[in-house]
């Protein structure tokens, strides 16, 4: 600090020490001691700014910063405590950059370097951050943490061997080692290890583990990687060794039993018979070894084909509905992607239920009596498989009866809201989940179940009344709960019905508190790169690194994402936005009523709403008094929601925008998806770039150039190119590029779009896929919407055909079917649905 | 919740001989009754007897403790006990146990669950009571005449049958029902 005299400067001192201490009203005073006497010293306005800032008046605070910076252009602090500043309100970019201009005046300040280091992790910004740390570890060489982060910067800018030596020179430092294991030292060598094993020479880390094993207190981690090294090296008795030891320790680890699989060169799949005979062998010993393992039971059902299989699932089944294992079809389930081993799988447990009606046992024998529930169990099993396969009648059967058996057991009630939800009877399928629930009301999985169930059938109101159930109550409004605990869930589930109903600004409000979830995950790692390295818990925190980068392609994100871009691009088509789905296609009267009958709806609501509200600020106001009264707390708790319609959304200038901000992290974290860039599409040809619009038909064309969607979009784009030239806005170097690329997407076709879809109608008529006639009709439509209806219809009505559509013919494609019908505004819109009433009779969408 | 299980193996297996099927043991556990498991027996009464009872019925249950059970086979819900207990006449210091209901889902049947929930009632009613509470000296119950089974059930426990009252069940075919009873203490 500059130009104090010794009193003054010594309170400076003092206030700094205050801001460390989070003594932020004794620092403010402080602060404002000096500036009576000197009102222009810079970096006392600074730091008093920064108080403001904690004492929650950020206007005054940057207001101070900003003044202080003036009087003190080149001081350290005031650059600082602006970064500081910045970094509070998030803004990281920002703080990076005043951290950098503060070290301009104080090169060697470790708290600023330390500072600026943590932004560069968070921001990613690996190589400033391995510079960072590098001149860190300079200053202090002394200090392990600072040798750790160099080496965490390397291995995370994928130089793993980088990050092995300066470990190895930080080691070789060490003069006398912590002779009793010591946590920390043992997670640093075990990251160590964890460093060679990414760099890829196994050996090396093999022979690395042997030196390290006796100061390692995680054993179990020892032993994992040295089974793992030798696999790896092919040493595989040693291997099995190693994996035989790991077994005894923990049976049911499946990973184990896979690694003991490879050891004895038995691979997870295309085995031969041989390897097949063998490997039950196996399992057959370890059942014998392991009587309490269920992974030993479990994994020979995954190997064992054939007959073998049909012995084995036998077995395992029985003892299962014997048991009474609620989860056994979940379990069972994932065999089904081999055909024969479903087929196998039904013959076994219609047998069951055959010999359980007639002699109580699961065979004729008469041997063995089963339990009653057995009989029970079997029937949920049974009810559950016709499900999967969507045999609705058959599974209706199955789990009526077993309720009739046992009335008082809940999964049956779950089971049978699945099957009616399967069948599109959403409203059926509320009813039986809230059956289930009220059977069992502190179940909190069943609750959570069935207010899902109650959203897909768009029964808001239920739906909150059923949530808060299991929230906190002591809040004024309960809901708000489900926002502090993250509940993507509801919110998806509650979005997409808002979507459903036509409300989309209040379904993109609760999409965008979904992308506000994920930028708090991103925010709360920034403890973590101080917390993580002074405890030295580095594998943990490297992986949660990673997990972070990868964060936003959890399907939670992506489906949120997808819904906010259909709705963005709903608004751009429709701006007024207010259609819901029900009402497209009405007439304007039926349009009229409809809304008025929506308008008294809401009207409703929203007394009922208030009538709420008064009740919650009532009782907020009481606890206020009853806590010795924070009186403005309360009533900021109670203002509640501003605009609880989400009209920011659906007002918003530029929606196209606005859906780009949803699809960017998708476009770098799920590229390989083909629906990112068929969502890329839609915006970039709305938006009128074309080049982004063919480069987005590229990726997809790479991806599976047999979508059926992307042929609609073919068919789009060039209209889309056409409309464009015809306006003659169409500039010759976007169509240079285009004519570039133009084979790539339409072969020899050229620009007769008529011929392409009769082309893409031929290559496709054998694949029986109604998605891909519903791509051609539409197409047909779009190239001529004046003359072709009928064409078009014509082809969407082939899907009656049994024989080529039996397998695509799902319930959602049909109504894929309806919706398109419904778009071209057809006649033969009730013809369809009393055909698709016959196919799916509980399915309320055709009634 | 899970109930405390009662291992039953032992008792179904013992009487397993060569050409007998063998029995699969199982568990039985009593529970008690809450207001988050009311709707099961809700569930169990609708299905199990043809009378329908007033809310009245289930605020009482909650508040009789031991008196009202419900029973787990293999941890899923299959029958329950109901009772009350009421003032026996002319004395303060005495009282009956009513047993409102006892039943058991149809598949479950004979395989002592109610032996079982029976036993737990008598021998809840036969604990030394709080001073100052009224002991109980009788339990007592209708059964429809015609009913053999639980009238065999009920006698094989000790009841006794003390009297037929008439036209008990206005609303069924068989109206008639018999009062049996068993004195405890």
């Amino acid at each position: 600090m500059r130009d104090l005299p010794s009193k003054e400067a010594n309170l400076f001192r003092e206030i700094l020490k205050c801001y460390e201490l989070k003594q932020y009203k004794r620092g403010f005073k402080g602060a404002d001691q000096i500036l009576k006497k000197f009102p222009e010293h810079g970096e006392t306005l600074a730091m008093k700014g920064l108080f403001y800032n904690h004492l929650e008046k950020k206007e005054l605070a940057f207001e101070f910063v900003k003044k202080g910076i003036r009087h003190d252009m080149k001081s350290h602090i005031c650059w600082h405590v602006f970064g500081l500043l910045y970094r509070s309100d998030k803004n990281y970019e920002e703080a990076a950059k005043c951290y950098a201009h503060a070290l301009k005046y104080d090169k060697e300040n470790i708290q600023i370097l330390r500072d600026l280091s943590l932004l560069q992790i968070q921001m990613r910004n690996l190589e400033g951050y391995v510079d960072t740390r590098h001149i860190l570890l300079e200053l202090r060489p002394q200090n392990r943490q600072y040798w750790v982060a160099v080496a965490i910067g390397y291995q995370l800018l994928g130089k793993p061997e980088l990050g092995v030596k300066v470990l190895t020179t930080y080691e070789e430092t060490l003069k006398d080692l912590p002779s009793t294991p010591d946590y920390e030292h043992s997670e640093l060598l075990l990251y160590h290890n964890t460093l060679l094993e990414e760099a890829g020479d196994f050996q090396v880390a093999l022979d690395h583990l042997d030196t390290i094993e006796k100061q390692v207190c995680d054993r179990k981690a020892i032993k994992e990687k040295r089974a793992k090294y030798f696999l790896a090296l092919g040493r595989l008795t040693e291997a099995e060794a190693a994996y035989r030891e790991l077994l005894s320790l923990n049976p049911d680890n499946m990973g184990y039993f896979e690694g003991l699989g490879k050891s004895l060169g038995l691979g997870s799949d295309c085995q031969t018979d041989e390897d097949e005979v063998k490997i039950l062998e196996m399992f057959k010993q370890l059942q014998k070894e392991y009587p309490r393992s269920n992974a030993a039971k479990r994994l020979p059902l995954r190997y064992a084909t054939g007959e073998a299989f049909v012995k084995v699932t036998d077995e395992y089944i029985r003892s299962m509905l014997r048991k009474g294992v609620p989860s056994l079809f979940v379990n069972i389930k994932t065999l089904y992607s081999d055909s024969a081993k479903q087929a196998a799988v039904e013959k076994l447990v219609l047998g069951y239920l055959i010999a359980l009606d007639k002699s109580r046992g699961f065979d004729h024998s008469g041997a063995v009596v089963e339990p009653p529930t057995a009989l029970l169990w079997t029937l949920y099993f049974l009810a559950q498989h016709f499900d999967l396969k969507r045999e609705t009648e058959q599974a209706l059967e199955y789990i009526n009866r077993a309720i009739e058996h046992t009335p008082t057991l809940v999964e049956l009630y779950m089971a049978k809201g699945r099957i009616l939800k399967h069948a599109g009877d959403h409203v059926a399928a509320m009813a039986a989940l809230n059956e289930a629930r009220e059977l069992d009301l502190q179940d909190r999985f069943i609750n959570t179940k069935c207010t899902k169930y109650m959203l897909r059938a768009d029964n808001m109101a239920d739906a909150e009344k059923t949530t808060i159930l299991f929230t906190r109550a002591d809040i004024p409004n309960p809901l708000n709960d489900l926002v502090d605990m993250q509940t993507q869930w509801f919110s998806l589930e509650a979005g997409e019905s808002n979507v459903r109903q036509g409300q989309i600004g209040r379904a993109l409000k609760r999409f965008h508190q979904i992308d506000k979830h994920f930028n708090d995950y991103t925010e709360d790692q920034f403890d973590f790169h101080t917390y993580c390295l002074r405890k030295m818990t580095l594998r943990a925190y490297v992986s949660m690194v990673r997990l972070e980068d990868q964060l936003r392609s959890h399907p939670y994100y992506v489906r949120a994402a997808q819904d906010a871009v259909q709705c963005y691009v709903r608004l751009f088509d429709k701006p007024d936005g207010s259609e819901s789905e029900e009402m497209e296609g009405m007439t304007e009267a039926e349009k009229k009523k409809f809304k008025s009958k929506q308008r008294k709806a809401e009207l409703k609501a929203q007394q009922e709403a208030e009538e709420k509200k008064k009740k919650a600020a009532a009782t907020a106001a009481e606890t206020a008094k009853k806590a010795g009264g924070n009186a403005a707390a309360a009533a900021a708790a109670v203002k509640g929601d501003e605009d609880p319609e989400g009209t920011k959304y659906t007002k918003c200038e530029d929606p196209l925008g606005e859906a780009l901000k949803f699809l960017q992290p998708l476009q770098q974290l799920a590229d390989t998806r083909i629906e990112t860039h068929l969502m890329a599409f839609e915006i970039y040809v709305r938006k009128n770039k074309l080049l982004l619009a063919l480069k987005a038909l590229l990726k997809s064309i790479k991806i599976d150039a047999n979508h059926a969607t992307l042929h609609e979009q073919l068919v789009r784009f060039t209209l889309a190119i056409q409309k464009s030239s015809s306006a003659k806005t169409l500039k010759p170097s976007v169509k240079a590029v285009i004519d570039k690329h133009w084979s790539e997407l339409y072969g020899t076709h050229g620009q007769d779009l008529t011929a392409f879809n009769a082309g893409f109608i031929e290559k496709t008529k054998d694949q029986g896929s109604v998605a891909h006639v519903i791509s051609a009709a539409m197409s047909v439509y779009l190239i001529d919407p004046s003359k072709s209806l009928a064409k078009a219809e014509e082809l969407l009505f082939s899907v009656e055909d049994e024989k080529r559509f039996g397998r695509t013919r799902t319930l959602e494609n049909v109504i894929l079917v309806q919706k398109t019908l419904k778009g071209f505004k057809s006649a033969r819109q009730q013809e369809w649905k009393a055909k698709a009433g016959v196919w799916f009779p509980n399915a309320v969408a055709f009634k | 919740m899970t109930p405390p299980a009662i291992d039953m193996s032992s008792t179904t297996t013992a009487t397993t001989t060569e050409d007998k099927p063998k029995n699969v043991g199982f568990r039985v556990g009593l529970g008690d009754i809450t207001p988050n498991n009311l709707g099961q027996l809700k569930r169990l009464n609708t299905v199990l007897f043809p009378v329908v009872y007033a809310p009245g019925f289930y605020k009482d249950v909650l508040e009789v403790g031991e008196f009202a059970k419900i029973i787990y086979f293999n941890d899923v819900c299959v029958g329950a006990v109901c009772c009350r207990k009421e003032p026996a006449a002319g004395s303060a210091t005495e009282q009956n146990l009513y047993i409102a209901t006892l039943g058991v889902l149809a598949p479950y049947r004979r395989l002592g669950l109610g032996s079982e929930m029976l036993k737990h009632i008598l021998e809840q009613a036969n604990l030394p009571v709080v001073a100052g509470q009224p002991k109980i000296v009788k339990l007592y119950l209708h059964v429809q005449s015609n009913n053999e089974e639980a009238l065999e059930f009920y006698k094989k426990h000790g009841f006794e049958v003390t009297e037929k009252c008439e036209n008990y069940y206005p609303q069924f075919e068989v109206s008639d029902a018999f009062k049996l009873e068993k004195i405890v203490n």
